[in-house]
């Protein structure tokens, strides 16, 4: 449901067609176009009016201008590059290329270019951006003096501050200039942005509605409108949102494809996760870690891994999935390093101030605490946000596991019961932990079920060995002598012998307290008989005397 | 903006020149304090990790900063710090009902003591705290925020217990007024699970075999001897693995970075306000660059300028049925503004006036009892066309391309003929058949077709 859509669905129209005809009736100006931000439409007027030799001066610059707005960077590139080998080149046309080398993630050539135009408050902004790209601290504070406090100087540094999530400055110095120049509406996206990086969605749709009531049709607002959908309600909302503004964009609308193709794999919960998230990893910051989300959700661990493994984190989404991924690798390859790795990212990002009271935070601190096995702990913090994930098997399955674990088998039987996928429910891990929650539940016969649908295998006799010894332990002797029975068929191990002459006295035991059918008795008998052993025959006779004189038929 | 820019590239790392503060927050081992006193536990309190290869870590924890600092507050006024004491006037009736709860919403407060107590953190820490923890549990902050509630301690503190973490209900994915509400369901929950807990710990003891539960049984000496036999094995305790199921996040959508300024001037050196007044992208509207071009050769009445049009192609055409709707209708509007193009005929027509005369009231009353030939006759398509130019008086020469034309501009007059068009709707509102001559002859050109 979209309670806060700002633009009419039906009735968009109209002013289309107006525009269209008014186009019809004469040749657009450029400056009209521009206004527009047609930068298509600019580009062909100018190369058109460059080919019937109309020629201005600067075409090339102009051309180089739109397609630079319009996102056509390699276009803009062509432009300028051929610009600067022109003779008598203008100087400034450097830092236009240094930009544009900028934005197709050229920094070294980027730089080149921008030593080579004169100074500027744009150049300096520039080499500003790129010492951080370069990890430079040295000359970052150096161009960071030269910053001014002017508009451009002050939301350039702004937008470094949001790169570094230091989400909180970058709002200061946003208000700070909106506080005088209340038209600047484009600031309003620039907050909303802060706000949802901050996980403060409602906060950044009611700044972002402001932009939108006066520009419905804006891209990068319609797609951050959409994440907060996807982050508020569901992907199903989201995607119905990205779908309104790809509906309403022309064909020869390419700007921000990639981010919203991505998003779309995001919003459909990452189908086509493999067409479209590949050719975007290091484009677009999220596809590989969405590419990563994906790979563990297809349990295609060792992809995943090859992946992040050299990704050096720093935000909390990434420490998560460095975490999350190394503890599946070391779970399956029973790798301790990747384990201790996995715990200390998990306690790294539970334990910060910023996300111990989120889910997700606390998701890390039980994993981390999971994987020290102290299981009390898990438990306070899987409590703590448990209301969330009723059905969800993966939390029931670590869940069930440390109710069992710290004795409360009854719950953990019920927990483990919730779980529906077929592959965990024959994991062995399941099993083991279920058949111990029934022994402990006083339901062994479902245990011993559990056994007879497994496949011989050493699973199924590790399985055995749990059900006879914790049935013996409970005093459930009927499943344990027939447990202990088939492990001494397997394994003529003396010790079984032992386990089952107990288990079979056990029953005997139960039939004489009245705890067992006295018809049970000669099951007993007939398990004992396929023991070749001397005690057999003795164990027997006191039995079958004992049947006599009660009158049981064995 | 722009959407592909590479972000967070580089680590989170303390800019102190930009930064007027510290920007990463303690790393856990610092905040927890094994000197705290107990009431005040937070949740960092319970990480006493037994790891005894503990080793400093060299990742700095750099999760993103939450604290709002005192010049900028969210654009919710409530957030300041007396909501809590809004919050509980408001409240104060039904709060009186659950007493218990005492500890749990003061733990805002219980926060600024812990960080008190902890010297490493400093003022706008404190301050950030708790907000951070005050916002979404006032319930104030319109905030979506998923935040579980914070310590785990307070609640069985006070009903004399251990240490368990209360259950957060839905807590705050709601803002507003539902809290209370919750904090009486967190007490119940709460106490439920303790007694839960010590319950259940209790039954497992009981319920394992002990022999001297049958001690009793009248048994002969025989039998008894015989049940040394169950004490004789003793069970193994068998020890599970087990297994963390990791908690794969959610995916991750992409919102882009945030201008950072550093865009070509226009070349003319006026400003274009991109960025500030509007955001520096282009517009969803733009221009169909092909249709553009022949707009503009139309308009420069420079038909001879041979330009070469690149023509783009659909991909997924059939997938597209609005890109092609578009196509279609940006170019029929294109040969609309020219001027129609004129045929010239060989040899002399009847112009359209004359054709659109009645027919003969004899040849109308006929019309009435047969009707025209229609395209299912038995001829081929030369004949059937020489067939309905004669009925329409349209001669035809050696070539019956223009006789054709002629009849379909006929046809196209009739068509477009408010006259007609009003009379044909009414006599087929009227009486369906039989078909007067206009009609008909509409009819019998459309099936021409």
């Amino acid at each position: 449901m979209m309670l806060s859509r700002a633009k009419p669905a039906v009735g968009g129209d109209p002013p289309h067609t107006d525009k269209r005809k008014k186009k019809g009736r004469k040749i657009p100006k450029l400056e009209e176009l521009l206004s527009q931000r047609d930068f298509t439409g600019a580009i062909t007027l100018l190369e058109f009016k460059r080919h019937v030799g109309e020629q201005e001066e600067d075409t090339n610059l102009w051309i180089g201008y739109c397609a630079f707005h319009l996102g056509d960077y390699k276009r803009a590139l062509e432009e300028y590059e051929n610009a600067t080998k022109e003779e008598n080149c203008n100087p400034e046309v450097w830092v236009n290329l240094a930009c544009t080398y900028f934005f197709l993630g050229m920094y070294k050539q980027a730089e080149a270019a921008g030593f080579k135009a004169p100074k500027s408050r744009l150049q300096n902004r520039l080499l500003f951006h790129l010492a951080h790209k370069f990890n430079d601290e040295k000359k970052l504070m150096n161009f960071h003096q030269n910053l001014q406090d002017i508009t451009e100087d002050q939301l350039s540094l702004a937008s470094i501050h949001y790169m570094r999530s230091h989400y909180q400055e970058a709002i200061d110095i946003y208000k700070r200039i909106l506080l005088d120049n209340r038209e600047y509406l484009a600031l309003n996206v620039y907050v909303a942005l802060c706000y949802y990086k901050l996980d403060y969605y409602d906060v950044s749709q009611e700044v972002l509605a402001v932009y939108l009531q006066q520009i419905p049709d804006s891209t990068i607002a319609l797609n951050l409108k959409a994440c907060n959908h996807f982050r508020l309600y569901n992907g199903k909302a989201a995607e119905a949102e990205l779908k309104s503004l790809m509906d309403n964009a022309s064909s020869s609308f390419e700007f921000a494809k990639e981010l919203i193709r991505h998003n779309l794999v995001v919003f459909r919960g990452g189908e086509g996760a493999l067409q479209v998230l590949p050719p975007l990893v290091d484009v677009i910051p999220e596809a590989r870690l969405n590419l990563v989300i994906y790979y563990l959700r297809q349990d295609d661990v060792q992809e995943a891994y090859n992946l992040i493994k050299d990704l050096e984190p720093t935000t909390p989404q990434e420490y998560i999935l460095k975490g999350v991924v190394n503890a599946a690798l070391g779970q399956e390859m029973g790798s301790r390093d990747h384990m201790k790795i996995a715990q200390q990212f998990f306690q790294l990002v539970g334990g910060s101030a910023s996300e111990c009271d989120t889910i997700p935070g606390r998701q890390c601190m039980a994993s981390c605490f999971f994987l020290l096995k102290q299981f009390e702990d898990v438990l306070i913090y899987l409590n703590s946000f448990k209301s969330y994930f009723y059905n969800d098997d993966i939390f029931n399955f670590n869940y069930a596991q440390a109710k069992a674990t710290t004795g409360n088998t009854s719950e953990g039987e019920e927990v483990f019961l919730l779980i529906q996928s077929e592959k965990l429910k024959n994991d062995y891990i399941y099993l083991s932990w279920l058949a111990r929650c029934y022994i402990m539940n006083k339901k062994p016969r479902l245990a011993w079920e559990l056994y007879l649908k497994m496949e011989t295998s050493g699973e199924s006799f590790s399985l055995l060995q749990l059900i006879a010894n914790d049935c013996y332990k409970m005093g459930q002797f009927y499943y344990s002598a027939k447990a202990f029975d088939v492990l001494e068929r397997l394994d003529p191990n003396p010790e079984y012998w032992e386990g089952k002459r107990g288990a079979c006295v056990g029953i005997f035991q139960m039939i004489l307290a009245g705890r067992e059918p006295k018809e049970t008795l000669r099951e007993v008998l007939h398990l004992l008989r396929s023991t070749g052993n001397t005690q057999v025959e003795y164990i027997i006779r006191i039995m079958k005397k004992w049947a006599k004189e009660n009158r049981v038929p064995v | 903006m722009q959407g592909d820019l590479n972000s967070f590239g580089g680590p989170v790392r303390k800019l102190a020149v930009v930064s007027q503060r510290d920007s990463l927050p303690p790393p856990p081992a610092a905040r927890g304090s094994s000197t705290k006193i107990v009431e005040n536990q937070t949740y960092d309190e319970r990480l006493e990790i037994n790891d005894s290869e503990e080793v400093a870590s060299i990742c700095t924890p750099s999760p993103r900063y939450r604290g709002l600092t005192h010049s900028a507050r969210l654009p919710n006024k409530t957030m300041a710090d007396n909501s809590s004491d809004e919050y509980e006037e408001e409240n104060n009736k039904e709060k009186k009902k659950t007493l218990q709860l005492a500890p749990q919403h003061g733990f805002s407060e219980n926060d600024d003591d812990d960080d008190d107590d902890d010297s490493s953190e400093t003022d706008s820490d404190e301050e950030d705290d708790n907000e951070r923890h005050g916002a979404p549990l006032e319930g104030s902050m319109v905030s979506s925020r998923l935040m579980v509630p914070p310590a785990p301690s307070e609640t069985c503190v006070a009903l004399g217990s251990r240490r368990v973490l209360s259950e957060p209900g839905r807590w705050p994915l709601t803002s507003g007024g539902h809290v209370l509400e919750k904090r009486e369901q967190i007490y119940v929950l709460t106490r439920e699970t303790c007694l839960d807990r010590s319950r259940e710990h209790g039954q497992a003891e009981n319920r394992a075999y002990d022999p001297a539960d049958y001690e009793h049984l009248p048994v002969s000496a025989e039998v008894k001897e015989l049940f040394q036999y169950i004490n004789r094995y003793t069970p193994q305790l068998i020890d599970l693995d087990h297994k963390l199921k990791p908690f794969i996040p959610d995916f991750i959508p992409a919102v882009g970075d945030i201008d950072a300024f550093l865009k070509v001037p226009r070349p003319d050196g006026k400003p274009d306000s991109l960025g500030l007044l509007v955001l520096d992208e282009p517009c969803a509207k733009q221009s169909d660059p092909t249709v553009l071009s022949l707009w503009l050769t139309e308009n420069s009445k420079q038909h001879n300028v041979t330009q070469h049009i690149r023509v783009k192609s659909l991909e997924d055409a059939e997938k597209n049925p609005k890109a092609i709707d578009m196509w279609i209708e940006s170019i029929s509007e294109l040969h609309h503004s020219k001027p129609p193009a004129t045929v010239h005929y060989t040899r002399p027509m009847p112009d359209i006036d004359t054709l659109m005369q009645e027919w003969s009231p004899d040849f109308e009353e006929l019309l009435g009892k047969v009707s025209l030939p229609t395209a299912e006759i038995d001829c081929s398509l030369a004949e059937y066309i020489d067939m309905v130019c004669a009925i329409l008086d349209i001669p035809v020469y050696k070539s019956r391309v223009q006789a054709l034309h002629l009849l379909f501009s006929l046809y196209s007059e009739f068509k477009n003929s408010q006259h007609f068009r009003a009379l044909a709707e009414g006599k087929r509102g009227l009486a369906p058949p039989p078909s007067p001559s206009p009609q008909a002859g509409d009819a019998e050109t459309s099936t021409l077709g």
